[in-house]
């Protein structure tokens, strides 16, 4: 069974000692022309060293077992060394067979510290692969964080950008050149994550770029500092429209008001006038017919004095008949008393005649007789007479009476007259007066007509001033809404362009923190190196679009809106770019990580291979003290042949073992030959890093 | 005719509304007042001197030979121109118209209660039918003497 064991044991050894020495010269030349892709290697790498940290774990279980096995072994072999000698017998054998084993643990340690040594170098170069790794996710990482810079700066910019004014049109075509350019140099960052060397240069004209844009930035923040002004101005002449809304707003309210009561009172003037035509048509038709009274008045007393001229006329004809007849009357009276006289006398004649006849005596008688009818018929004449004395004294009573009314008729009918002729003259007058009355009326009423026509105008004109009034009132008290509107606005406007200044400032400061960040990145990126052409590139486009910008950036008074979405963008792009460079710092981190780990792999695997060949050793030297033990105790050994199946099994154990830790150190010299490969590779890649970063150092 | 013995003609006149009767016998004539000769120193009652048919006789105006009061003469107005002797004279009376028969047995004489007062110018007091005649005493009415001393008082 021993001498099973120790065959497959040398064949293993001498194999893996001859695959070392010949992959050694490849794996340089492998290393030499993997040593542009540093990354793919650290991939391989981390894989490689994954797989050798697995095995190097299974490793470190098997091992574990092993010394458990191994401390077993102790135990059972100090169990067997008291029992040794029962094999005492096969001890001398055991013992050369242990020489044996202690020289192929000899060799297996003189390989381990061989291995050690490689392993050693290998995590050297991890290590410096590790550090440059560390150095470059540390400069991804503040490049990360500069970029979170940029990117929190392009947020504030985009924020600040955003409460800019409206016309920024032209930038966004810009900004969006900017950005597929920024996405170009988001893939050519993405391709410095893959192959972070040419980053340097264009980070520098990014840098000069963007000091350009911090230049454009400051003349936008002059210019929204004199938008600011204007605004200020602006907002100070919106206060004074305000004022003047205000007033203007109060006098149309008056105007208002007085031209609605002056409506109101255009309309009562429209009454008063409409009364006055009513009251003047009336006025007209009491005039007409007053004047037709009084013409027929005139008329009526024309006749009047005309009757009462004819009454005067007949008047004084009756006067003088009447005085006619009274002097006929007093003819007559006259005559009267003459046949009174006559009367009178005959009466005496005949009394007289009476008186002789009666002296007569008998020869008078027939005498008296006769003088008796005589007086008898004077008697009776005197009689008549007397009767007709007073008729005519009657008579011409009446007729003085008569004159005398006649008289007082015709002096009434004169004053009639004279009175008619007055009342003809006054009515004349009242007729010229109604005359003049009615042509005033007829005036009146044409011009109340004119003034109803006119007031009716004046109450259209008064309801059309008061409803533009009104309108005027409501227009400005819209205005004047529209004026707070625009107060307001031009207080937000103002807070704005405090914003704007504010947020210029700001852009101006993260301008130049993104400047600095910039030539740190430059600076960071100098370290990086190897991207710089590509970036070159990059940047010189970015600094087209830069100048594109610059020039949008002129226009920015007009354009800024745009901005603010190209700023959106611009901050989208540049959150990317964070998180592309966040990627790339994290790559850089797990590749970090990932190195550490390799490095901690390496590490671990030196410590087991320290402890291996610590462990193969003391257990050399335990083999010796065995093999010496086992020289004292062979005589015991055969003592302990009962051990001996035990330890036979337990050798058993550690012989089905020991293969498996063959197998392992196996793949550990494989994992050995292909750390040597990488680790000549990150030699190589170190040494033109090196190169390339002297290179940048004194380009930079 | 025995009736002619028993009854006189008589001439009434009025006096003052009262009518008076004097004798046919005793009357001359009768005329109207024409003109008046007024003489000197005459009495009240007389007028003046009137010339008739050739003669002056004085005019006597009765009214005031009676105490009446003077009226103005009108066209009535008569003289009644009274003989007693060889004595003319005309009495001026209101008027005198009438020329009747009265008989004696009428002629009362006039009542004692007036005889005393104007007594001596009435005869009597005659009725004529229902109207009362004062008959006139013309002796008395014609008495100078009285007239004279009349005249005496008055001068």
């Amino acid at each position: 069974m021993v001498e099973k064991k120790e065959k497959p044991k040398e064949s293993s050894k001498k194999n893996t000692e001859k695959d070392v020495k010949t992959k050694k010269g490849s794996n340089t030349l492998n290393l030499r022309e993997h040593t542009d892709e540093i990354v793919r290697s650290g991939n391989e790498l981390s894989r490689i060293n994954d797989r050798l940290k697995e095995d190097a774990e299974k490793q470190v279980r098997r091992l574990d077992e092993t010394i458990k096995g191994l401390n077993e072994l102790a135990v059972i072999i100090k169990e067997t060394a008291s029992q040794a000698e029962s094999i005492a017998s096969s001890s001398e054998e055991h013992t050369s067979f242990i020489n044996e084993m202690a020289a192929s643990i000899e060799q297996i340690t003189a390989n381990m510290v061989s291995l050690t040594a490689s392993i050693n170098e290998t995590s050297s170069a991890i290590t410096e692969t590790s550090s440059s790794i560390k150095s470059v996710a540390d400069n991804t990482q503040e490049m990360a964080t500069s970029a979170t810079q940029v990117t929190t700066s392009m947020n504030e910019i985009a924020n600040s950008i955003k409460h800019v004014s409206t016309e920024t049109d032209s930038l966004v075509t810009s900004i969006n050149e900017t950005a597929s350019t920024i996405d170009e140099m988001a893939k050519s960052i993405k391709s410095v994550a893959e192959n972070a060397g040419n980053l340097a240069s264009v980070a520098e004209e990014t840098s000069s770029s963007i000091n350009e844009m911090a230049a454009s930035i400051e003349e936008v923040s002059a210019t929204s500092e004199n938008l600011a002004s204007l605004v200020e101005q602006i907002s100070a002449s919106i206060e004074q429209t305000v004022h003047s809304v205000q007033g203007v707003a109060a006098n149309a309210e008056r105007i208002s008001e007085s031209a609605s009561s002056s409506a109101s009172a255009s309309t009562q003037l429209d009454r008063s006038i409409r009364s006055i035509a009513n009251l003047a048509k009336t006025a007209d038709e009491i005039t007409s017919r007053a004047a037709k009274d009084a013409q027929e008045g005139a008329s009526t007393i024309e006749k009047s004095i005309q009757a009462l001229l004819k009454i005067k006329e007949t008047m004084k004809q009756s006067s003088t008949v009447i005085k006619d007849m009274g002097k006929r009357s007093s003819e007559i009276g006259s005559i009267v008393n003459t046949i009174n006289l006559i009367a009178e006398r005959t009466n005496l004649l005949s009394l007289n005649a009476s008186i002789e006849a009666a002296r007569a005596g008998e020869a008078g008688r027939g005498f008296a007789v006769v003088a008796e009818e005589i007086r008898n018929l004077a008697e009776r004449a005197a009689k008549a007479t007397s009767d007709i004395a007073n008729i005519i004294k009657t008579f011409q009573e009446v007729t003085q009476e008569a004159v005398t009314s006649t008289n007082e008729g015709f002096k009434i009918a004169e004053e009639g007259s004279a009175l008619a002729e007055d009342a003809g003259k006054s009515l004349k007058k009242i007729l010229l007066g109604i005359e003049d009355v009615a042509q005033l009326v007829n005036q009146i009423s044409s011009a109340t007509n004119e003034q109803l026509t006119a007031g009716q105008n004046l109450v259209n004109e008064a309801n059309i001033t008061a409803t533009q009034a009104k309108q005027i009132a409501n227009a400005t008290s819209e205005q004047s809404k529209a004026v707070y509107g625009m107060v307001q606005i031009s207080g937000q406007m103002r807070k704005i362009a405090q914003q704007v200044s504010q947020a210029m400032a700001e852009q101006a400061k993260a301008s130049r923190d993104i400047i600095k960040a910039a030539q740190n990145t430059s600076n960071y990126s100098a370290s990086v190196s190897r991207a710089t052409k590509e970036q070159a590139n990059g940047a010189n486009q970015l600094a087209m679009v830069m100048e594109n910008m610059k020039k949008s950036t002129n226009l920015i008074s007009k354009a800024i809106s745009e901005q603010a979405v190209a700023g959106e963008q611009v901050s989208r792009e540049a959150l990317r770019l964070a998180k592309l460079i966040e990627n790339i710092s994290r790559a850089m981190g797990e590749q970090a990580t990932a190195a550490n780990e390799i490095d901690k792999a390496v590490e671990n695997m030196k410590r087991q291979a320290d402890q291996i060949t610590k462990a193969l050793s003391e257990q050399s030297r335990a083999m010796k003290d065995t093999s010496i033990a086992i020289d004292n105790i062979t005589k015991q050994i055969k003592l302990i042949t009962g051990g001996n199946k035990k330890q036979s099994e337990l050798t058993e154990k550690i012989s089905e073992l020991i293969p498996d830790i063959r197998k392992f150190f196996e793949k550990d010299a494989e994992i050995v030959r292909d750390s040597e490969k990488i680790v000549s590779n990150i030699i190589e890649k170190a040494k033109t890093l090196n190169i390339i970063m002297e290179r940048s150092i004194k380009l930079g | 005719m025995p009736d002619d013995k028993n009854k006189e003609n008589y001439i009434l006149f009025k006096l003052k509304g009262t009518t008076y009767g004097i004798k046919s016998n005793d009357v001359s004539q009768m005329e109207m007042v024409e003109h008046i000769t007024p003489v000197p120193n005459a009495p009240d009652f007389v007028e003046g001197l009137v010339f008739l048919r050739g003669e002056v006789i004085p005019a006597i105006n009765l009214r005031a030979r009676f105490k009446f009061e003077k009226i103005e003469y009108d066209i009535r107005t008569r003289i009644i121109v009274v003989q007693k002797g060889e004595r003319k004279v005309g009495l001026i009376v209101d008027n005198a118209r009438e020329f009747v028969a009265i008989p004696d047995e009428a002629i009362k004489d006039p009542p004692e209660t007036i005889s005393g007062l104007s007594g001596q110018y009435l005869k009597g007091v005659a009725t004529l039918g229902d109207r009362l005649v004062l008959i006139l005493n013309i002796e008395e009415v014609l008495n100078f003497t009285d007239i004279k001393a009349s005249m005496q008082e008055n001068n």
